[in-house]
């Protein structure tokens, strides 16, 4: 199953196994200065313009989830993370392209380690109960279904985009989640997750979970807010140590709870 | 002029009923409402038609007739070409057919794979066909420029006009001049050296060549730093327009290369970013105009360069208007280059108006940097690529906009053969989404007479008629008309397709239509009888 993907990621097998075993650009400054324009190009929107996270993981921690040898690195990026917003790269870029952007990543210093001091199970009781997240996000098949899975945020996400999703919402916003406030010809106003937004109609999700759709001149007003529906007051309503609490059960989750 | 059209009937049968395009033809095209013979419709690009059967007060009944799905993914960003029954439609990745105009039928199709390592920047699209005598001409993805017979796309004849390895690629519409086809070339992410070439219609011999990086010893080599020009990139691959009074082609450059790092390339980095006026028979320079001299922010200036008569300050003036991806409009005296207008359409932080010299007064500190310089517009303009359209009745130049700004980073990197060239990447700005607008503007003053709101970046050509309409697309997939002189909409249709191509419009039995490519169909619109 593995190699299957392996040997289709490579286009037709065109290499064995052997070849892409190892990185022909080891150390080479060249080719890393190379990877380092195509990673700023191809990856730094999610991965940061410095590989040091965002909507993506940093990459500059020494260590990876996908393993740790240079073929590791390799195989995530040529094939993806399936069923994530990392897709792969094979079909885009040669292999020696990938190679060099793996050299690129190689040379990063590893940064401080950032995993969060706290107490995760605490987190999960805060999660579900006290804070209430719960009520709009599922983890595996439990809770709510306004704000996006957080399933396996702790892989997904940087801990610094993690902070700032609990105490900044409306600092990069995950993709499609935007707001849309409707305001109908009777004065009504709906605000939700906008589902659609586009020149001539617009479809919201309400808190409720029911859907709206209107065509422009339908209504009154139509706009598009690029701010968070998630509440923003929990640098306030929680206390320090609860955030670390609940940042490092956010941390924990990996996706294999199912 | 229904004349030809009225022959070809009687001429059925006859070899001159395929063979009625020539150079007389296509110097009528814009009085021609049955056909669509060229790119930009006429050899000025006015993208005009006068046809008026579809006005402002009907075309809220405009209903699909026929629709052709391609079943070829990719980008549809084609100028259909019309004639004598018959509907001529490249598609992406060297794909091409022939419809039935009546039935939308296939009569034909026209494939050639595009080889393993042939690379572009932007997907494999093809802008369209160009049709001489009883053949037709297109570029293929991988640098070469083919001739098929019109009846059957059978090929006659293929060129290379520069080899794919090298990073070249091809995706622009060709245009027809006297007896040859004249085509740019793609490639500069890529560091190529790029050109205008002129092939012989007739056997595929080049006739001529214009390299838009000079090489040494020619003017203008001296504005690259040591051997950069040999990657200076400038790629052409937009339709340009021709003057048969003037006998000039004009046609404008894309960015040098490498895109974003100008470090390598120290110098105003000419013909980048230029608008040249080519002599039609030799390819020789008889002028030329830089918008952006020595770009770090990969401003193309590929975009329509549109021949219009104006009067600036009073004057008569022959002129060329352009929305330069840089975020101004230009007008320029087309008999020799001479500057006349240059007006930001859209917000620009990075220059403080376009001198009485013509060059952008720059304000420091825009330089894209490794940890990165916000500067309006973005990467993609401004105005990009897509079709503009001029209208005669209205008086107004339309063209699309990208509105917003982004941080553009520096990443020094090496050349090498077959990888991006492009000295980094941009990002958006958090919290602030790129939108787009269409624009009315004036074209003796730049003066934006209206603009209409796009909530994306915009992704269509536009064309506009005798009936008072400008056609668009957008990219959430919306085919729509406004009213060309306020801007207002007056009509749309959810495709279910990105609307990339600029929409065209013919007569066929008497009665109007208008067709667009959206996702991987055509669409063809009419009223109902
Ligand atoms: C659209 C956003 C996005 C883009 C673009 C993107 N990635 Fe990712 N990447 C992610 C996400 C999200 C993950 C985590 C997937 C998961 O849930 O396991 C990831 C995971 C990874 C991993 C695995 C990290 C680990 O610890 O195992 C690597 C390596 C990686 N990406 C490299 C790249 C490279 C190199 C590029 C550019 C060629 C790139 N990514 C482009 C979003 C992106
Ligand atoms: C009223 C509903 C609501 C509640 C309650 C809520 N959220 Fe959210 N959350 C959202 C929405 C909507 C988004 C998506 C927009 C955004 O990123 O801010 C979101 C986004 C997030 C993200 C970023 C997800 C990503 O993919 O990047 C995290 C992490 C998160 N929430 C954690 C929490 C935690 C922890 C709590 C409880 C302290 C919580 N949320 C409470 C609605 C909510």
């Amino acid at each position: 199953m593995r190699w299957g993907g392996l040997l289709l990621a490579l286009g037709g097998a065109l290499l064995s196994a052997q070849d892409v075993a190892s990185n022909p650009f080891r150390g080479d400054a060249k080719a890393a200065d190379l990877g380092k324009a195509s990673f700023r190009l191809r990856c730094s929107a999610c991965h940061g313009i410095r590989a040091d996270g965002g909507r993506g993981p940093a990459l500059n921690r020494g260590e990876f989830a996908a393993g740790d040898t240079d073929l590791d690195i390799y195989r995530v990026i040529a094939e993806g993370v399936p069923g994530t917003e990392m897709s792969g790269y094979a079909a885009r870029n040669s292999e020696e392209s990938i190679w060099r952007i793996v050299t690129f990543l190689r040379t990063l210093e590893a940064s401080p380690d950032d995993t969060i001091d706290g107490n995760a199970s605490q987190g999960e009781d805060i999660f579900w109960n006290q804070a209430g997240c719960g009520g709009c996000h599922r983890v595996g098949s439990r809770g709510g279904r306004f704000g996006p899975a957080l399933t396996r945020i702790g892989r997904a996400r940087s801990t610094e985009h993690l902070r700032a999703s609990l105490l900044d919402p409306d600092q990069d916003l995950p993709p499609g989640y935007y707001a849309v406030e409707i305001v109908t010809r009777d004065g009504q106003t709906i605000r939700g997750i906008g589902v659609g937004f586009d020149d001539f109609s617009a479809q919201v999700r309400d808190a409720a979970g029911q859907l709206h759709s209107f065509f422009r001149e339908e209504v009154r007003s139509m706009s598009r807010e690029f701010t968070s529906l998630m509440p923003d007051g929990y640098g306030d309503s929680l206390t320090d140590e609860q955030q670390r609490d609940l940042l490092a059960y956010l941390q924990s989750l990996h996706g294999e709870e199912q | 002029m229904r004349v030809p059209s009225l022959c070809s009937v009687f001429l059925i049968g006859t070899a001159l009923a395929h063979g009625q395009v020539d150079q007389v033809t296509l110097r009528a095209a814009q009085q021609d409402d049955e056909s669509w013979l060229m790119y930009g419709r006429n050899y000025s690009a006015w993208r005009y038609s006068p046809l008026d059967e579809i006005d402002t007060g009907n075309v809220h009944r405009i209903s699909p007739v026929w629709i052709f799905q391609s079943g070829v993914s990719g980008k549809f960003q084609t100028t259909p070409l019309v004639r004598d029954g018959v509907m001529y439609v490249t598609g992406p990745s060297n794909h091409a057919w022939a419809l039935d105009l009546k039935t939308g039928r296939e009569l034909w199709h026209y494939s050639e794979p595009v080889p393993e390592g042939a690379v572009g920047c932007c997907g494999k699209p093809n802008r369209g066909f160009a049709v001489k005598g009883d053949r037709l001409y297109k570029v293929n993805f991988q640098a070469t420029l083919v001739a098929l017979e019109a009846s059957t796309g059978e090929v006659v004849w293929e060129v290379e006009l520069a080899d794919y390895r090298e990073g070249y690629s091809n995706t622009v519409a060709p245009l027809i001049v006297k007896d040859m086809v004249v085509v740019g070339i793609a490639g500069a992410e890529y560091g190529t050296r790029d050109f205008v070439d002129a092939y012989d219609a007739e056997t595929g011999r080049r006739v001529w060549r214009f390299w838009t990086v000079p090489g040494p010893g020619e003017a203008g080599n001296e504005t690259w730093a040591g051997d950069s020009w040999k990657h200076g990139g400038a790629s052409t691959w937009i339709t340009g327009s021709y003057d048969p009074d003037l006998n000039l082609i004009y046609w404008g450059t894309g960015n040098p290369g490498p895109d974003l790092d100008g470090t390598p390339r120290r110098g105003d980095n000419l013909y980048s970013d230029s608008m040249v006026a080519l002599d039609a028979d030799t390819g020789e320079l008889r002028w030329y105009f830089q918008f952006t001299p020595h770009d770090v922010h990969d401003w193309d200036a590929v975009a329509d360069p549109v021949l219009v008569d104006l009067e600036v300050d009073g004057e008569p003036r022959k002129g060329l208007i352009h929305a330069n991806r840089n975020g101004h409009y230009y007008a320029l005296d087309r008999t020799n280059g001479e500057f006349l207008v240059g007006r930001a359409y859209t917000e620009v932080t990075w220059a403080d108006g376009i001198g009485s010299d013509g060059r952008p007064i720059l304000i420091p500190g825009h330089e894209p940097t490794d940890e990165g310089t916000l500067t309006c517009p973005g990467l993609g303009g401004g105005h990009n690529w897509h079709a503009t359209s001029f209208s005669p009745l209205t008086g107004l130049y339309y063209f699309n906009s990208s509105d917003g700004c982004q941080i553009y980073h520096s990443a020094p990197q090496d050349y090498v053969q077959g990888e991006f060239y492009f000295g980094s990447a941009m990002e958006n700005v958090s919290g602030e989404p790129r939108e787009g607008s269409i624009l009315a503007v004036e074209p003796s003053t730049g003066d934006t007479r209206w603009r209409y709101p796009l909530v994306s970046p915009p992704s269509s050509g536009l064309l506009s008629t005798g009936g008072g309409l400008l056609f668009a697309g957008t990219s959430e997939g919306y085919f729509f008309a406004l009213d060309a002189r306020s801007g207002k909409p007056l009509w749309r249709l959810r495709t279910g397709g990105r609307v990339q191509a600029p929409a065209i419009t013919y007569r066929f039995g008497g009665r109007q239509y208008v067709a667009t490519a959206s996702g991987t169909a055509i669409f063809v619109f009419t009223l109902p009888q």
